[in-house]
């Protein structure tokens, strides 16, 4: 079942035309990657689907519900998690600050998945009443996934969550992001290729603000001609 | 059409210069040369604030606290030390000298954080200077202020009326000349993308360092003036109201070109005439800064180019066509 | 010198730093969250004391002078953060402009109403007179600012730390993108802060009236230019900051009040040129 429908937007920074028509879908209970050089466009497509970079064409579905036009608190609301390239925690307020302001409705259905998460990352747990702006690089990543978790949100955007990890700390994250699956649809944007394509089920090249090529994540696997063609590894 | 248009343009000045050159001639009405005085050491000051919020875009509150420096260093040489020509200049160097000391200070403190720092400094500052010239009684007479000879040479309101007007003409071509040098061109940099000036590698305080002391200098020489003309002095010279006058003039003449401040102080001051006038009709018109007020919010807001800066607009878009109201040409 | 001097000049540097305080607070927070220095917070300042006098002057009741001076002042708050501030949001230079225009109508629009002369203003019967305690003497009125001012100054802190209002105006001035991709809707919220910042100004303004015992248009002003340095030296955005810095500010004011009048102002522009030179970001300024 198709959860997001995103069809040729563009979008400009400034005078900056940074996406020239940009498409994909994300299916309910996949990780969809989207990958690409830096300056690509990655970045802005998740903070256009935000409503953080308004579109000026196109068109964004999200549940069968036109939000290309939407402000970014609605979008919200309407079920999407965002965590940023720089995880955006609230660096001044602590691990249980950070988690409470991102659950909106404070009912069963959120305790259940906070305790989830908890479970999920343990760490956050015994770090709770600490300033979030404290935490260590992997500490931050896995606030900023629980908090984008907790929020009642069906799809998560997550902006490159390796960035700037240690090699064990993106294992571990990506574990987790994997795990979460289970509960919830994530689009990631990555340049760490390897381990993205673990987790992945389908897979989007963005380059010059344009998907260029795109389909199963075992297909780019296999496919090593497209990889070099698109990512420049072997 | 097109050259006509701009045939009269270059030739507009031309002409309103010699009808003002000639007008004692026709009609040496002592007040209307007073007035008109005051039009072109005020179309100064506004320039001079021009500099910084339309060539540079740095907000000042303060900026009539170096036209009361200037203002108050002319009384007080010429009424403690002598009204000849000799102290006179030095009155107007004391005057600039001092202006340069205050702007360089609140420059240094301020230019390299938020805008709004600046803002909030000069306008604290200008409060400072007016308490001094309320309570340093022995040497301003506090709030009444006081009267002052001046040299006898300017004492002839027709002589002083030309002088003025050749101080408007040079300072004019004086920034304007600024204004293009390559200098300006850096001011302009910074108003534009403040960021990217940096990344070029211009030391970006040290330029609005440079401008805030030049603005404050030429408006220290308006204050001193400004002083000549009344030949008497008291702490309004400190006070919002002539920061007000800087910033309506300014904005309601044009940002960003000068010649708007020319423009804004002409309309301003003869609204000023206009509406002590009309006091005698009706109370409310004593209150005439909530018209100027009410005007500079509405100015700001919905034409924040101006009347010079939408004229120059109309005219660029004639010549090529761009949509009025279009982003970029708003330089703020 | 003696106990009783340096008592009651205590006394009146906290009484003045708890009037600061109720200004400058909501200066800072607006700036905090939203990044608009507001000029005209003085203004509703000045209008707080007016509306507050001519409540109490008609009515006799000094409750109703203070319900009616807040209530006041969150309507003329709510009627210029839609329409004035709101339209230019983002742009700060046209901010700063058009906050310092609306600051000279709003203190013109006084004199429109009440006159351009100065008002006399009554310390209200019950809160009038003085203890004496060890030969030493307070006057309840200032006693009754510094109660009031540590009440509200209490009431915020608790705001701010125990309300999920709170939480999101601190997370917000910390991060306004991030509060909206979690689904709070940030004008709103600026909205709520500006009109809170406006009424605690006004509130401010009517307390004041009894304690100077005289209000005048240019009050607005006056007070404007102390909150300013309060909030450059305690540091934009921080309550506690503001805190801080209008007790240090209204203390400083106080003394010197006492030995070298002329030179109080000097001395608060002097601590604030300090602060600007040794950590702009002020003594409790937050790091973006």
């Amino acid at each position: 079942m198709t959860l997001l429908k995103v069809e040729e937007i563009e979008t400009y920074i400034e005078q900056y035309h940074i996406l020239q028509g940009i498409s994909f879908e994300v299916l309910k209970g996949e990780i969809t990657v989207l990958f690409g050089r830096n300056g690509a466009g990655k970045t802005t497509t998740l903070r256009s689907v935000m409503g953080l970079s308004p579109i000026s064409k196109g068109q964004i579905t999200f549940r069968g519900e036109n939000i290309g036009s939407l402000p970014t608190y609605e979008i919200a609301r309407r079920g999407i998690g965002y965590v940023p390239e720089d995880q955006g925690i609230f660096k001044d307020l602590t691990v249980e600050e950070n988690m409470r302001i991102s659950i909106l409705k404070r009912d069963e259905s959120a305790l259940e998945k906070l305790e989830w998460i908890l479970n999920l990352f343990p760490d956050l747990k015994t770090l709770w009443h600490r300033k979030s702006g404290l935490l260590s690089g992997g500490q931050k990543q896995m606030l900023a996934l629980a908090r984008a978790y907790v929020g009642d949100n069906e799809l998560l955007l997550v902006d490159e969550p390796s960035k700037g990890l240690a090699p064990i700390m993106v294992e571990k994250v990506m574990q987790a992001i994997e795990q979460m699956k289970e509960k919830t649809t994530v689009v990631l944007v990555e340049q760490n290729f390897f381990m993205a394509s673990t987790i992945g089920d389908r897979f989007y090249i963005v380059d010059e603000g344009r998907i260029v090529h795109h389909g199963l994540m075992q297909e780019l696997k296999e496919d090593e001609d497209a990889r070099k063609k698109y990512l420049g590894i072997a | 059409m097109r050259m006509i248009s701009r045939y009269t343009i270059g030739l507009l000045p031309i002409v309103i210069i010699m009808l003002l050159a000639a007008y004692p001639f026709m009609n040496d009405s002592r007040s209307t040369l007073i007035l008109l005085s005051k039009i072109f050491i005020f179309a100064v000051f506004a320039m001079s604030y021009d500099l910084l919020l339309g060539y540079t875009g740095i907000v000042s509150f303060g900026h009539a606290m170096f036209f009361g420096i200037g203002a108050y260093a002319i009384g007080i040489v010429m009424y403690k030390i002598g009204d000849s020509m000799g102290m006179l200049l030095l009155a107007l160097l004391i005057g600039v000298v001092l202006a340069a000391i205050v702007s360089y200070i609140v420059g240094i403190l301020t230019l390299r954080l938020q805008s709004h720092f600046y803002a909030m400094l000069t306008l604290a500052f200008a409060g400072l200077f007016t308490v001094l010239a309320e309570k340093w009684r022995s040497i301003t007479k506090g709030n009444d202020g006081f009267p002052f000879p001046i040299p006898d040479f300017f004492r002839d309101r027709t002589t002083f009326y030309y002088f003025a007007l050749v101080f408007m003409i040079l300072f004019f071509l004086l920034l304007r000349r600024f204004t293009k040098s390559p200098l300006g061109r850096v001011l302009q940099a910074i108003r534009e993308n403040e960021q990217r000036t940096a990344s070029l590698g211009y030391q970006v305080v040290h330029y609005k360092v440079i401008v805030s002391v030049v603005a404050g200098v030429v408006a220290a020489l308006c204050g001193g003036m400004y002083g000549m003309t009344l030949r008497f002095v008291n702490t309004s010279v400190f006070s919002m109201n002539t920061t007000l006058d800087a910033l309506l003039m300014t904005i309601i003449g044009g940002i960003g070109t000068l010649y708007g401040g020319v423009i804004g102080a002409a309309l301003i001051e003869l609204a000023h005439e206009l509406l002590t006038s009309l006091a005698k009709v009706h109370p409310i018109f004593e209150r005439w800064i909530i018209f100027f007020g009410l005007l500079y919010i509405l100015v700001v807001m919905v034409f924040p180019l101006g009347i010079a800066g939408t004229f120059k607009l109309w005219l660029k878009r004639k010549k090529t066509s761009i949509p009025l109201g279009k982003r970029d040409d708003v330089p703020w | 010198m003696n106990l009783d001097v340096i008592v009651n000049l205590l006394v009146n540097g906290l009484a003045t730093g708890m009037l600061i305080f109720l200004l400058a607070s909501g200066l800072s927070l607006i700036f905090g969250l939203m990044d608009v220095l507001n000029f005209s917070h003085g203004g509703l300042f000045a209008w707080g004391a007016y509306m507050g006098v001519w409540v109490y002057v008609s009515t006799g009741s000094f409750l109703l002078a203070v319900v009616g001076a807040v209530l006041g002042g969150v309507a003329i708050g709510f009627i210029l953060e839609r329409w004035i501030i709101r339209p230019i949001y983002g742009n700060h230079l046209q901010q700063i402009l058009v906050t310092l225009g609306v600051m000279l109508v709003l203190s013109e629009l006084l004199k429109v109403f009440w006159g351009p002369n100065p008002l006399n203003a009554a310390v209200p019967p019950y809160l009038d007179g003085s203890w004496q305690l060890g030969g030493i003497i307070l006057i309840k009125y200032r006693l009754f600012i510094i109660i009031v001012g540590i009440l509200l100054l209490v009431g915020i802190q608790l705001l701010l730390t125990r309300t999920k209002l709170g939480l999101v105006v601190r997370a917000g001035v910390l991060n306004k993108e991030m509060v909206q991709a979690l689904g709070y809707n940030i004008k709103r919220i600026f909205s709520i802060v500006f009109m809170l910042g406006a009424g605690m100004a006004a509130l401010g303004g009517v307390l004041l009236a009894p304690y100077s015992g005289v209000i005048f248009s240019e009050m607005g002003m006056q007070f404007a230019i102390l909150a300013f340095i309060v909030v450059v030296i305690g540091g934009m955005g921080s309550v506690q900051g503001s805190a801080v810095a209008s007790v240090l500010v209204g203390l400083s004011g106080a003394f010197m009040a006492y030995y070298v009048p002329d030179l109080s102002l000097a001395v608060n522009m002097l601590l604030m040129v300090l602060v600007l030179l040794i950590k702009p970001s002020g003594l409790y300024g937050l790091k973006r």
